[in-house]
């Protein structure tokens, strides 16, 4: 389990390299496959057409105007997922930590969901501001309360959960008393999905994201101390609550702003962690970047694999990373209990 | 045990008197046996009224009595039949049974059990609990994946009838608005044998409670008391389900509360827990009809609305959930 200090040490920097490579083939594959996928199929070689301008039967409007931005947008929010779950793991030093468990993501439906009751004629306009701010008050106000003192990483998980059970009941009691017109539009966000998504959704986050998402990576030197536990990591001259409030801040922004923008796509920021922690180690320079494309792959094959199944009906990115990453993460936890069985 | 009685006694007068019209109180009762000479408002009593507070009454006792069961056989303060995914399993059983018509024919309450005893043998399985030692991280994390599953297949079931996701809302959040004297019987048969087995159980609860070395010392398999007590917790909780969907934390909050009152001797925690859980879940009921100027509410979401902050204070006081390890 990942609450051993640093457990996955063998790996050599040559495999981690070839891994890293191939991560960004099959990333590339996976974007491939959203453009290919959906209601009107699309060949090969219409694809190649319209992307490297050749001459011959193109798709510029569906490709250029739909598809590519919107496979894009789940990329990058696949990636933010993943780089705030494997951060705020190592932070809580739990696997069973995830942006969700810091309570994030229902502070984030709570703001919208409030957001579309009180304000309906500008809900659309305001959605993503309300969103970030919601998952950020959350995040921030978990931190708060598990922080006087010493930051306790089972403390904060504890409470992060309560608080997310806490702002759920509020968005189970917001959607049953509300009664407009406006139900399914934050029904879908609430799943997690892309639909609808397109070049200004991906231009309004995609500066700060890529901003987040390197700062996770430059820190990723100050994490390897901080994965030692707070008093470990300040005998060996860690400026504790600077480094781990950061962290916190960052991880909690990029799965905020995520969330925003693509709603509450599950099991990203759990998994993804996990993956590129068995391929690369626990070492966080290789690791977060890792982590990244594996959550880049897995939301944009998602949302592919959504439009994939029964088109022209669509299912939600968030429904399909869940029935995906649910058994996964089952096999991955029953396949640690044996080989924990096994070496004593 | 004094209080359990008088919190159901308040919550269920005030159930029987509250709902959607206003001519109808507690003396119009006398016409529950009156059959069809009884008049609108005994009616309405009798028909409406009456089921839906038995209904919310049983459902408390039943879950009450599941969450305790779990937490004394996991030996864990966090487990719930919300958090071991107990609950979504059962879900997912009632839509299969709605919309998959090759289960068309099982009964639903029957397709709700057992697949809430098969999503919490998951859970106990990746938590190594058929190996004789359960590691409550684990446990909890189980559940949380067996839940996420059960709950994304039973949103996907309704993801292509856009019309109905209103009333799925409603439903999985708990909603005791249409229930009719025939769920009550059935509820009230499974509270009656599910709490006559719990209380059999109840000495090797105890035993648990001593550790699992010690109780299997004292001739308890722990094992068996672990598949034995889950066993009944999965059909007190799948019967619940069928009737008025997942209700979530009764099951977490009224063990904790029967634990704070009582001694911990598990033949007076399971009653109690009974009780406690019957009276929540009638003040709850109440509650969801008096809710100022809105339409009702289901009994769901007033629970959670009560537990969720419940929760958080005993997480911050570092009281009650607090040695989830």
């Amino acid at each position: 389990m990942r609450a051993d200090p640093l457990p996955y040490h063998r790996f050599g920097s040559r495999r981690t390299s070839c891994t890293l490579i191939l991560l960004s083939l099959v990333l590339t594959a996976a974007v491939l496959f959203g453009l290919t996928s959906g209601a009107v199929p699309i060949p090969a070689s219409v694809l190649w057409n319209t992307l490297l301008g050749f001459d011959g039967p193109r798709q510029d409007f569906i490709l250029l105007n739909l598809r590519l931005p919107r496979t894009l947008l789940a990329a990058l929010t696949g990636a933010s997922l993943a780089v705030s779950g494997a951060v705020i793991q190592s932070l809580l030093r739990n696997p069973l930590a995830s942006p969700k468990i810091a309570g994030i993501n229902s502070g984030a439906a709570f703001a919208v969901l409030s957001c579309t009751l009180i304000l309906p004629a500008h809900a659309s306009g305001l959605a993503p501001y309300a969103a970030a701010a919601g998952g950020l008050a959350a995040g921030g106000l978990v931190w708060i309360m598990a922080s006087r003192g010493q930051v306790d990483a089972a403390r904060l998980t504890l409470i992060g959960v309560a608080t997310g059970f806490a702002l759920d009941a509020a968005v189970e009691f917001l959607l049953v008393t509300q009664t407009g017109p406006e139900f399914s539009a934050p029904m879908i966000w609430l799943t997690g999905s892309l639909w609808g998504r397109g070049w200004t959704h991906l231009a309004g986050v995609a500066p700060v994201l890529s901003v987040l998402i390197l700062l996770a990576f430059l820190l990723s030197f100050r994490l390897d101390l901080q994965y030692l536990g707070p008093a470990r990591a300040a005998a060996l001259g860690a400026r504790n609550r600077l480094e781990r409030g950061a962290a916190f801040l960052v991880a909690v922004l990029l799965a905020a702003i995520s969330v925003s923008v693509v709603g509450v796509i599950g099991f990203v920021g759990l998994m993804a962690p996990h993956i590129a922690m068995r391929l690369v180690g626990g070492r966080h320079w290789p690791l977060l970047p890792a982590a990244a494309l594996t959550g880049a792959i897995f939301c944009a094959g998602a949302d592919a694999a959504g439009r994939a199944i029964a088109p022209p009906a669509e299912i939600s990115a968030g429904i399909v990373t869940a029935l995906l990453g649910a058994p996964f993460f089952i096999w991955l936890l029953i396949s640690e209990n044996r080989s924990q069985r096994g070496t004593g | 045990m004094l209080a359990g009685c008088a919190a159901i006694a308040g919550g269920t007068g005030l159930s029987l008197a509250t709902g959607g019209r206003s001519d109808v109180g507690l003396a119009d009762l006398s016409g529950l046996f009156r059959g069809a000479e009884a008049t609108l408002a005994e009616q309405t009593m009798r028909d409406i009224r009456v089921p839906r507070t038995l209904s919310a009454v049983l459902l408390g006792a039943n879950l009450g009595m599941a969450g305790l069961l779990l937490q004394a056989v996991t030996r864990n303060n966090l487990a719930s039949p919300g958090l071991l995914g107990i609950n979504q399993g059962a879900a997912l059983g009632i839509v299969l049974g709605v919309a998959a018509p090759g289960f068309a024919a099982v009964p639903l309450p029957l397709l709700a059990t057992f697949c809430a005893l098969a999503a919490a043998a998951l859970t106990f399985a990746i938590s190594g609990a058929f190996s004789g030692r359960i590691d409550a991280m684990r446990l909890i994390l189980g559940g949380i994946a067996v839940g996420a599953l059960g709950f994304a297949a039973v949103r996907l079931g309704y993801t292509l009838e856009d019309d109905v996701s209103r009333q799925i809302v409603r439903w999985t959040v708990g909603d005791v608005a249409g229930v009719r004297m025939d769920a009550v019987g059935r509820l009230a048969l499974v509270a009656v044998a599910g709490g006559g087995a719990a209380f059999a159980l109840a000495h090797r609860l105890n035993l648990m409670a001593l550790g699992q070395a010690a109780s299997h010392g004292l001739g308890a398999d722990p094992r068996r008391t672990l598949a034995a007590g889950t066993a009944v917790a999965a059909i007190l909780t799948g019967v619940s389900v069928s009737v008025a969907g997942p209700i979530a934390f009764a099951g977490l909050v009224v063990p904790h509360l029967a634990k704070s009152l009582a001694v911990p001797d598990y033949r007076r925690l399971m009653p109690l827990a009974a009780l406690l859980g019957a009276g929540l879940l009638a003040w709850a009921d109440a509650l969801s009809k008096l809710w100022p100027g809105m339409a009702e509410i289901p009994v769901g979401v007033v629970v959670a609305l009560i537990g969720a902050p419940w929760l958080l204070a005993a997480v911050l006081s570092g009281k009650g959930a607090g040695n989830a390890r």
